[in-house]
C-alpha cells in the first residue's frame, strides 16, 4: 500500500468531513441496497418511494417514525458515551430488557390509586436503575478485576432475553398476564404508570429521551465532571497524573451508560406497550443503538437526527410487505450504513495521498530510532 | 583473544563512512568501525551517541545514507534484519522481541525458516537444553517466557542467535537489565562464544564493564567516532572524557544568596519498579527552597520510580517523603497537586498532556477544580479560553488552533505549555524530568529560564536529567543517582562532567582510575 | 439400548452441536490470530440461506457446501478488511456484519418469485453407514451413526488441534495472536496471517449454518440457526481457545438444548428458557474466572486479541 499512496494520521479533520462521512455512508448503502433490490427483481425507486413514504408521508407516519426513534436515542447515547470512554458496553439489548422487567415489575406491583405523577416517575426511573443494575454485572467485573467488557455485555443481552421470554411465557410470576388467551403476553401495569400520547401513538417519553441526549451533551462539554471524564477517554495516564480517580470514572460511565438503555425499555413500556411485551422488546434495539452511535459519530445532539433517520428505516420496513418487498431490506441497509460508516472513520483519521517527492517534513525524531 | 595475526585475516564486519539520519536529525556521521573475528568489541558512549543505531545499521534493520558495510573482506547490502540472520550476524535487543505466552522452545522456532513443518517440542527442548550448556546459559526449554527474570529472557535472546548459528553477536545494553551475578554469567558466555572464533559488538555505558570483558573499544560521541583504543591500555578517566566531551565552561550564573529552608525532604525511600524490584533502593534528598538540585544519572537507574513514588503515581514500599514539615508518603496525586508539588514528566505526551484534547484544555488539566476555570459543578469555557491566550502568549506556545489536538504541537511547545501549566500553579516544589530533552534551541531557552525564575522566586526545584549540559547549568547542587542510591553529592562550583561521568557509570570516586 | 432416552438425547446433542462445533473452531482459529469476530451470528445465516440455495438449485449437497464455504469467506473479507487494513473498531465491524448478513440472508429467503420460505431442502444429510453397523449396541450410533458432515467437524476439530499446536504455521498463528510485533520482528507478515485465519473462520461459520439447513431443519425459515453464533463466541471462552475443548463444550450445549425435549419425555419439569441461558451464564462465569489475574496466562486470551496492529515504519 505504501507503494503508491501514502496513508498517514490526519491532524484536524475538516468540519465538512465529519458531516460528509455519516451521509456518504447512508447514500452509499442506499446505492447497494438498490442494486441489491434491482439483482433480486425489485424495482428499487418503488421501494424507496414506499419506505419514504410510509416514514414522513403522513402525520401517523412520521409519529411512528418518532414512536420507532424515541428508545434508539437512549441506546444511541447510551452506546456513544460508554464508547467515548473506550468501555465496550455492547449490551444495551440486555440493559433495556432488564431495565423493562423492572419498570413492568414496579409498573404491576403499584397500587391502582397512586397518583399519576408518582407512577409514572417511578416507573420510568425503574427503568434506568434496572439497566444500571444489569450493567454492573459486567461493569464490576472490568473495572475490580480486570475482565473484558465485549463478551461479558454481550452474553448478559441474552441471558436478559431469555429472563424475558422466561417471565412471561414459561412461569406463572407476577409478570405473566393471567388474562392473555392466545399467546402469553406480559401483565398490564397500572393505567397512572403510562405515559400519555400527544401525537397519534407519540408519547412525552420522546421529550425525555431528547432530555437525556441533551443531558449527556451538556454535562460532557460543560461541566467539570464531564471534563474529567473526556480526560479519562483521551489518556488513562494523563487522567491519574491530573489527580483522577480512573476506576471510579470508568464504572460512573458503564452505569450511565446502562441507566439510559434501561430507560429506553422502561419508556417502552410505560409509552406505547403499556406492558411487557416480548416481541416488542426484542427487536434489537440495542445493536440498533450501537449503529445510531456510530453514525453519529458519538456525539449526542447528532444522535438525534440519526435515530430518527434509523427510526424511519424501522418504521418503513413493514411496509414495504406490501409491496411484497421482504422487510429484511431494512436490516441489510442499516448493516450497510454501519459498514460503510466504519470504513469511512478510516477517512476521517488518515489522509490519503501520493508521495511528495520533496522530503517530508521535519518532525521531532522518533525516540525509538535515536542514540 | 583475537589471533596476533590480524592483518591478513580480514575483519569479520567493518563500516567505512556510514551516514545515518532520521528526518534531517544525524545520528551517524561518517563512522568508520571494524571487528576482527573472535573479538568482543565495546561500542561506549553517552545516551543519544549513535551506538543504537549503528548496531541496528549492522543488523539490517536500517539502510545506512551512505557509505558501505563489509563482512569477511567483502562488500554487503543487508535488505533486512532477515537478511542479516541470513548472512550471519544477529542482534539483541534492549527491548526483547519475544512471545511472552509461548515456552522458550517456541519462541526459538518461531521465524526460523529451518525448523520444518512439523513442530517437534522434544527436539527443540533438546537443542535448546544443549545449547544452553554449551555455554553455561542453562534455560529451561518448557518455561514459558512470562515466568522467567529478565535474565533470563536475554538469554533466549541470545540462544535464538545461537540457534541460527550466527558469528557475529550485537548485544545492545545487556546488562541494563541483569543483576551483577547475571552480568558476570554474560560474560563468561561472551568469552567462550569469541573464544569459539565469533564476533561480539558489546554496547554499554558502564566504564567497569568494558575493562572486564573487551578487547577493543570504540567510543562514540553525538554520532561519530572519537575514540578507539585496546582496553588494556584505556584508563576510565579518559573513556569518560571521550564520552561527554571535554569539561564544559559553566555559563555565568549568579549564585543564588538566599537559600531557604528545607522543602522536600526525602529519607531512605524505597520504590519498586514494574517488575517489583527496588528500582529506588534506600534514598534520601532534601530540597531547599530557591534551590535546584540536579540528580543526573543514566536513564534506568530509579529517576522514574524516584519521582513518581513522591508524587504518588507509584507506590512507595520504605521510607518517608516530608513536604514542609508535613508527611506525604504514599500521597495521592491528587492530593500532592493540592499540596504544591509541580511535576514536568518525562513522557509529555500521553501523562503530562493529554493527546487528544486541544491546548486550552490541557492547559488547564490540573487546576479545572479551581476557579477561574470552574464555578461549583460547571465549567467556564470563558476562563479556559482566556487564561489559555494568557499562557500561550507568555510562554510563547506556537502552533495552537482552536480544537487542535495538542499531540500536533511540536516537541518544544508542548514542552512550553507543560511548564506554562505547571509553574503557573500554586505550588512550592517543582520536580522536572529531562525538560530540554529533544528541544531546539530556542525551547531549550525558554524552559531553562523558566526553571531558573521558578528558583528565583523560592521554589524548591528537584531536576532530575541525563544531560550533563542542562544539569551543569542549572543546578546548584549536584547529585548522581546510580541503581536507586545517591553515590555522589557535591557543589556546582566542585562538578565537572567528567566527575559526574564517572558516577554515572557506577565508578565510584575512591576507587582509583 | 440405542433407543433409550439417553441415547437419543446424546445422539441430537451431537447433531445440534455439530454446527457449533464448527463455528467455534473457524471462530477459535480468528482469535488466536489477533482478531475478534463479532460477526459470526450473520456469517453463519449467511452459509446457512446459500447453502440451502446452492442446493435447492442444484440438487447437490456438496454444492452447498461449496457456496456456503465461500459465503462465510466472503462475508468475512469485508471484517478482515476493516479489521487489519483499515484497523477500525473490531467489535462495531463485526456488529455491522451481523445485522447486515442477517438482513441479507432473510432477505433472499423471501425474495424472488418463488422464495425459499418454507419449502423442504432439495437434498439433506443423512446418515452415510449401512444400518446394520449403524445398529451396533452403543458405539453403532455414536460412532457409525452420523452424517458425512458431522464426520468433517471431527476430521476438523482434529487438523486445527494438530495445527495449531504441533505445526510451524499453527505457532505462527499463535504468536501473531499474542505479540504481533514481536512476530513482525520474527519476520512473519502478520497481516496475511490475519486474513488468512479470519476467513477460514468465516467460511467454517458458514459451514455451521448450512449444517442448519441442510440436515436440522427440515425447510427454510427466517432463521433456522437460533442465536448459534452468539453461542459459538462464547463457547470459544469456555473452551479456552482449544479446539479438542470446543467439540465437547459444544456438544455439551447441543445436549442443553435438547434438554428441553428431553425433560418432556420425561416429564421433567425445567423451564425451557432458563435451559437457553446456560451457555451465556457460563461463559460470563468463565470469562471472570479463567482472564483475571494469573490464571489468564495458562487458560486466558491471545494477548492481543481485538487490538488493531500498527506495523511501525522503518
Amino acid at each position: 500500500m505504501s507503494r503508491r499512496f501514502i496513508v498517514e494520521p490526519r491532524g484536524l479533520a475538516p468540519w465538512w468531513l465529519k458531516l460528509l462521512i455519516p451521509i456518504g455512508s447512508v447514500v452509499a448503502a442506499m446505492i447497494l441496497g438498490a442494486v441489491f433490490l434491482a439483482i433480486t427483481g425489485n424495482d428499487w425507486v418503488e421501494v424507496y418511494q414506499k419506505m419514504a413514504d410510509a416514514a414522513f408521508g403522513s402525520g401517523r407516519g412520521f409519529a411512528e417514525t418518532l414512536v420507532s426513534a424515541t428508545p434508539l436515542i437512549l441506546t444511541g447515547v447510551a452506546a456513544a458515551i460508554a464508547f467515548k470512554m473506550l468501555v465496550w458496553n455492547i449490551g444495551g439489548e440486555g440493559q433495556l430488557i432488564f431495565g423493562a422487567i423492572v419498570a413492568a415489575g414496579v409498573g404491576i406491583w403499584l397500587a391502582d390509586s397512586t397518583p399519576q405523577i408518582i407512577a409514572v416517575v417511578a416507573v420510568v426511573i425503574a427503568g434506568a436503575i434496572g439497566g444500571a443494575f444489569w450493567a454492573s454485572l459486567a461493569a464490576v467485573p472490568r473495572v475490580y478485576l480486570g475482565t473484558n467488557e465485549i463478551i461479558t455485555t454481550l452474553m448478559l443481552n441474552f441471558i436478559a432475553l431469555n429472563l424475558m421470554q422466561y417471565l412471561v411465557l414459561g412461569s406463572s410470576s407476577p409478570w405473566r398476564d393471567p388474562e392473555a388467551t392466545q399467546f402469553p403476553q406480559g401483565r398490564p401495569i397500572l393505567d397512572a404508570g403510562r405515559i400519555p400520547e400527544f401525537f397519534h401513538r407519540l408519547d412525552w417519553g420522546l421529550f425525555i429521551a431528547i432530555g437525556v441526549a441533551v443531558i449527556a451533551w451538556f454535562v460532557i462539554s460543560k461541566t467539570r465532571s464531564g471534563f474529567e471524564y473526556r480526560i479519562v477517554g483521551d489518556s488513562f495516564d494523563a487522567a491519574r497524573y491530573a489527580g483522577i480517580k480512573v476506576p471510579k470514572k470508568v464504572l460512573g460511565t458503564f452505569l450511565f451508560s446502562g441507566a439510559a438503555a434501561g430507560l429506553a425499555g422502561s419508556i417502552l413500556v410505560a409509552g406505547i406497550l403499556g406492558k411487557m411485551d416480548p416481541r416488542s422488546l426484542d427487536l434489537g434495539l440495542g445493536f440498533t443503538g450501537i449503529i445510531v452511535a456510530a453514525l453519529a459519530r458519538l456525539n449526542p445532539i447528532a444522535i438525534i437526527p440519526v435515530a430518527v433517520l434509523m427510526g424511519a428505516l424501522n418504521n418503513a420496513g413493514p411496509a414495504l410487505q406490501s409491496i411484497g418487498v421482504p422487510s429484511a431490506t431494512v436490516k441489510i441497509l442499516q448493516g450497510a450504513i454501519l459498514i460503510f460508516a466504519v470504513a469511512g472513520e478510516f477517512l476521517i483519521s488518515n489522509r490519503i495521498h501520493r508521495p511528495d517527492p520533496i522530503a517530508g517534513e521535519a518532525k521531532a525524531e522518533p525516540e525509538a530510532q535515536a542514540a | 583473544m583475537p589471533s596476533a595475526d590480524q592483518s591478513s585475516t580480514p575483519p569479520a564486519v567493518e563500516l567505512r563512512k556510514i551516514d545515518k539520519s532520521f528526518y534531517g536529525v544525524l545520528a551517524n556521521a561518517d563512522v568508520d568501525f571494524n571487528l576482527a573475528r573472535g573479538e568482543v568489541h565495546t561500542l561506549l558512549g553517552e545516551n543519544g551517541a549513535g551506538k543504537s543505531t549503528l548496531c541496528s545499521v549492522m543488523a539490517g534493520l536500517y539502510r545506512p545514507d551512505s557509505g558501505e558495510m563489509l563482512m569477511d573482506g567483502s562488500p554487503i547490502v543487508l535488505k533486512s534484519p532477515k537478511a542479516a540472520l541470513a548472512a550471519g550476524i544477529g542482534m539483541v535487543y534492549q527491548h526483547f522481541r519475544l512471545v511472552s505466552n509461548l515456552t522458550v522452545a517456541e519462541n526459538l522456532a518461531l521465524g526460523n525458516p529451518e525448523v520444518g513443518l512439523r513442530l517437534s517440542q522434544s527436539e527443540l527442548e533438546a537443542e535448546a537444553r544443549e545449547l544452553g550448556e554449551r555455554y553455561d546459559f542453562p534455560v529451561d526449554p518448557t518455561a514459558r517466557i512470562w515466568q522467567l527474570s529478565v535474565g533470563q529472557q536475554q538469554r533466549v535472546e541470545i540462544l535464538k542467535l545461537l540457534y541460527r548459528d550466527v558469528r557475529i553477536l550485537i548485544l545492545d545494553e545487556p546488562t541494563a537489565v541483569l543483576t551483577p551475578q547475571e552480568g558476570q554469567a554474560l560474560f563468561r558466555a561472551m568469552r567462550t562464544l569469541a573464544d569459539e572464533g565469533r564476533s561480539l559488538i558489546f554496547v554499554s555505558h558502564k566504564l567497569h564493564e568494558v575493562k572486564q570483558v573487551s578487547d577493543r573499544v570504540t567510543v562514540l560521541r553525538e554520532g561519530r567516532v572519537v575514540g578507539n583504543v585496546d582496553t588494556a591500555d584505556a584508563e576510565p578517566r579518559d573513556l569518560a572524557r571521550m564520552m561527554v566531551g571535554k569539561d564544559l565552561v559553566l555559563p555565568t550564573r549568579a549564585p543564588n544568596e538566599s537559600i531557604g529552608d528545607p522543602v522536600l525532604v526525602v529519607k531512605d525511600l524505597n520504590v519498586q519498579d514494574d517488575r517489583g524490584l527496588d528500582a529506588v533502593d534506600g534514598l534520601s534528598i532534601t530540597v531547599n527552597a530557591g534551590e535546584v538540585v540536579g540528580i543526573a544519572g543514566v536513564s534506568g537507574n530509579g529517576q522514574r520510580e524516584l519521582a513518581q513514588g513522591i508524587v504518588g503515581l507509584m507506590k512507595v514500599t520504605g521510607g518517608s517523603v516530608h513536604l514542609q514539615g508535613k508527611d506525604i508518603t504514599g500521597t495521592t496525586p491528587l492530593k500532592s497537586i493540592k499540596a504544591g508539588i509541580a511535576y514536568v514528566p518525562q513522557s509529555r505526551l500521553g501523562m503530562g498532556l493529554a493527546p487528544g484534547l486541544d491546548t486550552d484544555d490541557n492547559l488547564a488539566l490540573k487546576q479545572f477544580r479551581e476557579p477561574p476555570y470552574s464555578k461549583g459543578p460547571m465549567l467556564s469555557q470563558k476562563a479556559f479560553k482566556t487564561k489559555g491566550a494568557e499562557l500561550i502568549e507568555e510562554f510563547d506556545v506556537r502552533g495552537v488552533r482552536p480544537g487542535l489536538p495538542i499531540r500536533l504541537l511540536s516537541g518544544g511547545n508542548l514542552q512550553k505549555a507543560l511548564i506554562a501549566r505547571e509553574v503557573t500553579q500554586d505550588h512550592c516544589v517543582l520536580i522536572a524530568r529531562s525538560p530540554t530533552r529533544g528541544l531546539d534551541v530556542g525551547a531549550t531557552a525558554v524552559v531553562r529560564d523558566q526553571i531558573l525564575a521558578e528558583r528565583d522566586r523560592g521554589i524548591a526545584v528537584l531536576l532530575i536529567s541525563e544531560d550533563l549540559d542542562e544539569l551543569l547549568a542549572l543546578s546548584d547542587r549536584l547529585l548522581v543517582i546510580y541503581e536507586g542510591q545517591i553515590v555522589g553529592e557535591m557543589p556546582a562550583s566542585e562538578a565537572t562532567a567528567e566527575r559526574l561521568g564517572l558516577l554515572m557509570s557506577g565508578h565510584s570516586e575512591e576507587q582509583s582510575a | 439400548m440405542n433407543e433409550s432416552v439417553l441415547m437419543l438425547t446424546i445422539m441430537a446433542g451431537i447433531g445440534l452441536g455439530t454446527p457449533l462445533v464448527f463455528g467455534t473452531v473457524g471462530e477459535i482459529l480468528t482469535e488466536r490470530s489477533g482478531i475478534l469476530n463479532l460477526g459470526v451470528q450473520g456469517m453463519m445465516l449467511f452459509g446457512a440461506v446459500m447453502g440451502f440455495w446452492a442446493t435447492f438449485v442444484s440438487g447437490s449437497l456438496w454444492l452447498g457446501v461449496i457456496a456456503a464455504l465461500l459465503a462465510g469467506a466472503g462475508m468475512s473479507l469485508i471484517h478482515a478488511f476493516n479489521s487489519i487494513t483499515l484497523r477500525v473498531s473490531q467489535i462495531v465491524s463485526g456488529l455491522a456484519l451481523t445485522i447486515f448478513g442477517t438482513g441479507v440472508a432473510v432477505y433472499i429467503g423471501k425474495a424472488g418469485s418463488d422464495p425459499l420460505i418454507g419449502q423442504p431442502s432439495k437434498a439433506v444429510f443423512e446418515p452415510i453407514f449401512p444400518e446394520a453397523v449403524a445398529d451396533l449396541p452403543i458405539v453403532g450410533p455414536l460412532i457409525f451413526g452420523h452424517d458425512a458432515l458431522i464426520y468433517l467437524s471431527w476430521i476438523i476439530v482434529a487438523s486445527a488441534s494438530y495445527y495449531l499446536f504441533r505445526t510451524r504455521p499453527g505457532l505462527t498463528v499463535r504468536a501473531v495472536g499474542e505479540d504481533p510485533a514481536s512476530a513482525e520482528a520474527a519476520g512473519i507478515n502478520v497481516s496475511k496471517v490475519r486474513y488468512v485465519h479470519v476467513m477460514l473462520g468465516g467460511a467454517l461459520a458458514g459451514l455451521g449454518g448450512a449444517y442448519f439447513s441442510l440436515a436440522l431443519v427440515p425447510s427454510w425459515q427466517d432463521n433456522p440457526i437460533g442465536q448459534a453464533g452468539w453461542i459459538a463466541i462464547a463457547l470459544v471462552i469456555l473452551a479456552s481457545w482449544r479446539p479438542w475443548r470446543a467439540l465437547w463444550v459444544a456438544y455439551l450445549f447441543g445436549v442443553a438444548g435438547r434438554l428441553n425435549f428431553t425433560f418432556q419425555t420425561l416429564e421433567i419439569n425445567v423451564p425451557a428458557t432458563l435451559l437457553d441461558m446456560l451457555p451465556f451464564l457460563l461463559a460470563i462465569i468463565a470469562m471472570i474466572v479463567l482472564t483475571s489475574g494469573k490464571r489468564a496466562r495458562f487458560l486466558g486470551a491471545p494477548a492481543a486479541l481485538g487490538i488493531p496492529y500498527f506495523r511501525e515504519e522503518r
